[in-house]
């Protein structure tokens, strides 16, 4: 038995689902459901589908090389049953498994490295921009409550804390 | 191109017939243009066929047509849709099914050791 990968989002197809075709030369395409078929008859290119793996793989959201990838493969050789190896196998699989999944993490983690003072930031404009609509700014001078407060830097020597320290003991 | 084929909900035109739609079947898919397009160049002289336009002797590789003379020929070499399809075809090959393979995080098909040595 093998499982398949969808020609159009590269998702698993397993038997008894989806659709194949085969086009006049002889060459397959396999696809997971309806939606990946019709996607494919209206040629799309899934390069350029935001939600296929294609794209992600090539925009770089998902990690691409690593050597937990070369685990899965397309086999095209007969391989000679051995008990051993395949209660090896299925004992190393969710390893591997779990392995690859932190490696992901990872990877989203660094791609999403600026990300939280991008939306500070972002959302700092905003309120600048768009508090007079919530208060006029006439009001907003007399009560300054809902603006920014504004950052003070207070030089604390290592000498002051301490004493703080034996005042709170 | 593709010929007649409107949805079955639109009642004024219904062609349900496959001939109607028969073009769609014989329009080369997108990746057989480009493996066609980057195969050892080779001037071969056009196969005479009498049911193609203009014998089939007048064929335009990128779009997979044939022309009726050396005149409309040219006159689609001019056209957006021309060009268009050259830039394409300029461009990244065509997604396969060892893209989608790639993508999905499985490694390069194994095919084993070579048996014999050519």
């Amino acid at each position: 038995m093998r499982l398949e990968k969808c020609w159009f989002c590269s998702s698993t197809v397993y038997p008894g689902h989806g659709i194949q075709f085969v086009r006049n030369d002889a060459k397959i395409f396999r696809f997971c459901r309806s939606k990946c078929h019709k996607n494919f008859k209206m040629k799309r290119n899934p390069r350029k589908v935001k939600w296929t793996k294609a794209y992600r793989r090539v925009h770089g959201k998902d990690m691409t090389q690593d050597s937990t990838f070369e685990f899965e493969r397309k086999r095209n050789r007969p391989e000679r049953y051995d008990r051993n190896l395949a209660e090896n196998v299925l004992k190393a699989i969710p390893k591997i498994e779990k392995i690859r999944v932190t490696r992901e993490e990872r990877h989203h983690k660094n791609r999403m490295k600026g990300k939280k003072r991008k939306i500070q930031k972002e959302a700092t404009r905003e309120l600048e921009q768009g508090i007079s609509l919530v208060k006029a700014p006439l009001a907003l001078q007399k009560d300054p409550s809902l603006t920014l407060p504004q950052k003070i830097k207070v030089s604390v020597s290592q000498q002051q804390s301490e004493d703080n320290n034996a005042m709170e003991e | 191109m593709g010929g007649k084929c409107p949805h079955r909900s639109v009642k004024k035109r219904r062609y349900s017939h496959k001939t109607a739609r028969r073009t769609k079947f014989l329009i080369k898919g997108d990746d057989m243009v480009y493996d066609q397009l980057n195969k050892a160049d080779e001037e071969r002289p056009l196969p005479v066929d009498e049911d193609l336009p203009g014998m089939g002797q007048y064929y335009c590789l990128h779009c997979d047509r044939y022309f009726s003379n050396v005149a409309v020929r040219d006159e689609h070499f001019k056209t957006k849709k021309h060009k268009k399809r050259v830039k394409q075809m300029m461009g990244p090959a065509p997604h396969t099914q060892l893209d989608a393979e790639l993508a999905a995080g499985m490694g390069m098909p194994d095919n084993g050791p070579k048996l014999m040595s050519m």
